[in-house]
């Protein structure tokens, strides 16, 4: 299988580990891609509420260009994911307003015939390669380590955008793949709320509060990590984890939180430098240390 | 055939005895929640407290959260939460505080959609008969007026949960409908209040709202017009509309996102208390080697800018 | 402290518009509801309001005689006119309160057509009408500082030497009665769906408004014109607009065959409630239902006009029955739905006992008469709900303070207490059950002398097992079970009420069709049945109709 590539803005800003770790985990799996370059921000839904036609008209370009390239698209932030998904319904259920989108893209010479379909990373794992294929590339078993789940609210809401109708299984993937590495997953009730993000700049404290409950909860009940597919929740739930710290009577939490492919990575047996391990600003030198003591994956 | 019903008991008189009591009920495919609930309180335990009335999700008595999700249990099917006969748990609606058993203390509700002045104000002469105004606009409202104040928005909100002073999503679309109604004549006010903290910039955009909300009002999409509506009108002087207006600019000079540049306009370029509040922060990425120093650039980003032309006129 | 110049029984349309106009004339009003007034069952209207627009050229009198032929000449003629004449302003009024009603393409407010009317002067707002107005009305409400009693529930009223003065209600948070004492009091509580087994209605149309107006000395006028909705749905009783076969849809049969043709040439789907019901159940009878039921056609409106005038009807059909409208035809069957008879009022909502005013679907002026016309209802409330609160302010002005005696409250505390007190025996649930059940087999759509001695026997059979109805809720807080008894209690007076009603007129007339005697018979039967507490038991009088420019004639549609 090849994909159009696209990886977001944050993937190569703020979060530059996951970029590192996403491209070494799919060479792994050998997935090819080509990036989609020439491809606009999503807009992350803050273009969308200034004016929602651009964001549409931005999300609706990259779909045209992944049609000219002739795969689909394959993500690796969750926002991305429901943004482009949240675009493509609107447009394929008025031929109207896609023509009129049209309209705008012909002065580039391109149009959106409809046909793009945009995978997250995550769900490539379930519904393309499999969780068998998946497992062949382990060299780890991770048994004895937990992992806290949290999806990030565009990869699960508004659940008619993001094809759950045909595949149900959309929802408890991130448990799936997490348990596919041989660790448990930690039920917890933050697992599919907000992480705070879109308000960060905005009401800090909320935010922040928001981090201190899941982070917070999610240590309580013994999880290693957190696993996320969200640059955006790793953000603020990694950035922003000392400030909501404080908001803790013990003042402590200490959750190392990780991208999806880190935590892949960390079952295939990769190098904590090849995965970015490094540059997160909660210590994750606890939970690389657990998952290089973790036996060898039966073949 | 049978299923088992999990609901969640609380009484003020006898608190210390609160938590799950399971029923179990016959059922059919097409017995719903409220059917199910409605069998356990006439015919098995008349000491069940719940509100609902019409049966037909008109009235707004009945949301409840059923498996941990806010849902109107009146038109919820047993058969389309347990597909297999599974347990299914009932807890009262969250973000408000519980009563009895299932119901719960919609008074902060109903306050604050009080404090968004919930009545048409029309301004000028009154006409003898009636204000004209067009089909279109009226039938836009019909969807914000399909509300019924169920409380299940509310109840989900991820907003809520952590800060009640927030409007929260049923008051700002109900505050929505009158901004968007031609006749009344206090839009630049109501924008204004609306501007302020706990107004429309308190939304993280979670859609739970949207998810939830059995009449299709989409609550925060209408917060997303207003968040719109207030900055044509001018209210530009907030953290939110500053942050728009920089990813925005962002985009479209280089087809992508800054977010160093992003998070400096959103405080605001002169605002030292949040800029050194945010320093310890920005210095740790940076040290981790986050945030290059320039933004990064799609490919065309000529490209991009050309459809920001195109469609804002600008 | 608990004590106002006029109490205002129920939140609905026309206790909202009552309370409105006592805020207006500077009243000390209050308003006593079980349920939120949003909760109140005025929100499941859904196909619109009637009103003649005279200056489109809609003459009042056009309305007036659709109204009283619609009733089968059984509405006080006064009352319709006067009616007829208000409904106008009262739309207006609504609009420029915040109704956010349809437009025509020159930015009025727009109409359809709606059953035993051929003039479009129906407005509405969707198929929400009921919902858009009472959320405004309680905007309006909220604007104009109207005192709540919210989760209230009036078990008793305050009756001396026969006038009333006040309720005695139970908080519902707390389990705490209170005596509230009032000048006069408007009961606005709405209609008795409950009484029968299924009815569209909500489950808190119990009713206890016209028991406790009957128990106080007040006749209940006409209770045997129960009206049946031609389309609700079969086991829920869920009902579908008439807005939408006003707005086109067809009645089918099973041998897809637009019936009403033969029962009503010129209205067809569009004659009068009555009508339409009894054709239905007709052909039901006679073999050509399916599974009983008969099929109501929206295809050819197409799907945007659906979603966009009918929304709430394709909600109802997707959710509850899995059909889509513009794709398939689906199921209805008469169903019960409105009770035309209520407390006896006179136009301006005075009931005969002094202090006690009705209006809304609670009173009878008599507007409806034998049946009411789809859309008359929301009319009723607002333009009635508006007069009467006028008229019982003009009393409360005129009346002194009151002070009653306390040791009422002791006795509607000692009828909880034997409710609370007694062990595990009946519960209210099943009798209710079986009383909703017989009424419909005994006051149908067609009855006759056994069907009606049927009902009146069970309804009397279980009055006499009330009193072993015990509950499990010994609590304080949020007691409902121990409320759905009280309603129970009364609920078994209006079910008598409607059986002696039934019993006593003997010809046919609007919905109370006697297949034993199916004509009308004006000479004899001109009249109203009033029904009045006597004893232990009922005595029924009659009143002459009150004829002004209509004489009667055959109803044909």
């Amino acid at each position: 299988m090849k994909y159009a590539f696209y990886p977001g803005c944050v993937a190569r800003g703020g979060t530059p580990e996951l970029m590192v770790s996403a491209n070494a985990v799919m060479d792994r799996l050998g997935i090819e891609r080509e990036e989609i370059v020439s491809a606009a921000c999503t807009g992350a839904g803050v273009l969308q509420e200034r004016n929602q036609k651009l964001g549409d008209a931005l999300n609706v370009r990259t779909f045209a260009l992944a049609e000219k390239m002739g795969l689909p698209i394959m993500t690796i932030c969750s926002t991305c994911q429901g943004v482009m998904s949240q675009a493509n319904r609107r447009v394929l259920r008025d031929p109207e307003y896609l023509a009129e989108i049209n309209e705008v893209l012909a002065e580039e010479g391109l149009e959106y015939k409809g046909t793009t379909v945009i995978k997250h990373f995550l769900w490539v794992l379930v519904e393309e390669i499999g969780i068998e294929e998946l497992q062949k590339t382990f060299t780890k078993e991770l048994s004895g380590l937990k992992f806290a789940p949290f999806y990030g609210c565009y990869i699960v809401r508004p659940s008619d955008a993001l094809g759950f109708e045909e595949h149900p299984e959309r929802q408890t993937s991130l448990e799936t793949v997490i348990e596919s590495t041989g660790a448990v997953a930690v039920e917890n009730d933050g697992k599919t709320k907000c992480c705070g993000l879109p308000i960060l700049l905005i009401n800090q404290s909320n935010a922040i509060q928001m981090v201190s409950n899941h982070t917070g909860e999610a240590k309580d009940l013994g999880a290693d990590a957190m696993v996320t597919p969200c640059p955006l929740c790793h953000l603020n739930l990694d950035g922003y984890q000392p400030k909501a710290a404080k908001r803790r009577p013990s003042g402590k939490i200490d959750l190392p939180i990780l991208h999806l492919p880190q935590m892949l990575g960390l079952a295939m047996g990769m190098q904590p430098k090849e995965l970015g391990l490094q540059r997160h600003i909660i210590s994750t030198k606890e939970v690389i240390g657990k998952a290089a003591a973790a036996p060898a994956a039966v073949s | 055939m049978e299923q088992t019903l999990r609901v969640k008991r609380y009484d003020p008189e006898n608190p210390g005895a609160a938590g799950y009591q399971d029923y179990t009920v016959e059922v059919t495919d097409t017995t719903t929640v409220l059917d199910a609930l409605l069998t356990i309180r006439e015919d098995m335990d008349g000491t069940l407290s719940m509100r609902c009335s019409c049966r037909a999700s008109i009235c707004g008595s009945c949301a409840m959260r059923v498996d941990g999700q806010a849902k109107l249990v009146c038109k919820t099917r047993i058969s389309s939460v347990a597909p297999n006969g599974e347990t299914v748990t009932i807890d009262p609606v969250g973000n408000m505080p519980v009563i009895k058993d299932l119901v719960v203390e919609f008074k902060p509700f109903w306050d604050k959609m009080r404090a968004v002045t919930p009545y048409l104000q029309p301004e000028g002469v009154v006409p003898e008969a009636e204000y004209f105004a067009s089909d279109e606009d009226m039938v836009h409202l019909v969807g914000v007026v399909n509300c019924i104040q169920c409380g299940a928005c509310v109840s989900d909100c991820t907003v809520l949960e952590v800060d009640d002073s927030f409007l929260g999503p049923a008051a700002l679309a109900k505050a929505y409908r009158f901004v968007k109604d031609p006749r009344d004549g206090h839009q630049k006010d109501r924008l204004e209040d609306l501007n302020k903290p706990s107004g429309v910039w308190d939304c993280t955009r979670c859609m739970q709202c949207v998810e939830v909300c059995p009449k299709d009002v989409d609550p925060m999409g209408r917060i997303m017009v207003m968040r719109d509506m207030a900055m044509e009108t001018g209210f530009n002087n907030t953290s939110g509309s500053r942050h728009t207006e920089s990813f925005a600019k962002s985009v479209k000079k280089n087809g992508r996102l800054d977010e160093m540049k992003l998070a400096v306009d959103s405080m605001g370029k002169f605002n030292i208390p949040a800029l050194l509040d945010s320093a310890p922060v920005g210095l740790r990425a940076m040290r981790k080697g986050k945030f290059p120093w320039k933004g990064h650039k799609s490919s065309e980003p000529d490209k991009v800018k050309q459809i920001f032309e195109k469609i804002e006129g600008k | 402290m608990y004590e106002h110049d006029v109490l205002i029984i129920g939140a609905g349309l026309a206790g909202l518009r009552a309370s409105i106009e006592a805020a207006r004339m500077g009243v000390d009003a209050a308003v006593i509801t079980k349920v939120h007034p949003i909760r109140s069952h005025s929100n499941a209207a859904q196909g619109g309001i009637n009103a003649p627009m005279t200056d489109r050229g809609d003459e009042w009198e056009g309305h007036a005689l659709d109204t009283i032929k619609g009733s089968d000449y059984l509405a006080d003629q006064d009352a319709v006119e006067l009616m007829s004449r208000e409904a106008g302003d009262a739309i207006i009024e609504l609009e420029h309160m915040g109704v956010i009603f349809s437009r025509n393409e020159d930015g009025q407010l727009g109409a359809r057509r709606f059953g035993g009317q051929k003039v479009a002067r129906t407005f509405y707002v969707g198929a929400i009408t009921g919902s858009a107005m009472l959320q405004v009305l309680y905007e309006q409400a909220i604007k104009h500082d109207v005192n709540f009693y919210e989760e209230w529930f009036v078990s008793n009223l305050i009756v001396e030497d026969g006038v009333c003065h006040g309720v005695m209600a139970m908080d519902i948070h707390t389990g705490e009665l209170q005596m509230i004492r009032a000048k006069a009091v408007i009961m606005a509580t709405g209609g008795a769906g409950r009484v029968f087994e299924p009815s569209t209605n909500a489950l808190i149309c119990t009713g206890e408004g016209l028991g406790l107006a009957y128990r106080a000395g007040a006749p209940l006028m006409d209770m045997e014109m129960i009206q049946y909705h031609p389309t609700t749905l079969a086991g829920s009783g869920i009902l579908l607009s008439e807005a939408a076969r006003g707005e086109g849809a067809y009645l089918l049969n099973a041998e897809g065959e637009r019936f009403m043709k033969t029962y009503a040439p010129d209205y067809l789907e569009l004659a009068s409630r009555d009508v339409v019901s009894r054709s239905e159940q007709t052909e039901i009878n006679e073999g050509r239902g399916i599974d009983g039921n008969i099929h109501l056609d929206l295809r050819h409106l197409g799907r945007t006009f659906i979603e966009e005038r009918l929304g709430y009807l394709q909600e109802v059909a997707l959710e509850f029955v899995g059909i889509d409208l513009a794709e398939s035809s689906i199921p209805i069957r008469p169903g019960m739905h409105y009770i035309m008879g209520g407390i006896k009022t006179d136009i301006n909502g005075a009931t005969e006992v002094p202090g006690l005013y009705a209006a809304g679907e609670t009173a009878n002026v008599s507007v409806h008469g034998g049946n009411r016309l789809g859309a008359n209802s929301l009319l009723d409330t607002i333009v009635f709900g508006r007069r009467t609160a006028i008229a019982a302010a003009e009393f409360a002005k005129g009346a002194e303070n009151h002070s009653s005696d306390e040791s009422m409250l002791g006795s509607e505390n000692a009828r909880y207490q034997a409710l609370l007190d007694r062990p595990a025996d009946l519960r209210s649930a099943g009798l209710r059950r079986e009383m909703g059940e017989s009424m419909v087999a005994g006051i149908g759509v067609f009855r006759d002398q056994k069907s009606i001695d049927a009902a009146t026997a069970t309804i009397k059979e279980l009055r006499s097992l009330y009193g072993r109805v015990a509950v499990d809720n010994k609590g304080k807080v949020f007691n409902t079970d121990i409320m759905a008894a009280i309603e129970l209690d009364y609920m078994l007076d209006v079910a008598h009420a409607i059986c002696a009603g039934a019993d006593a007129r003997k010809e046919s007339r609007g919905a109370h069709y006697r297949t034993d005697m199916p004509d009308r018979d004006d000479e004899n039967w001109l009249k109203h049945t009033l029904v009045y507490k006597d004893g232990e038991g009922s005595r029924v009088e009659t009143l002459d109709v009150t004829i002004t420019n209509w004489t009667p004639i055959e109803r044909v549609y």
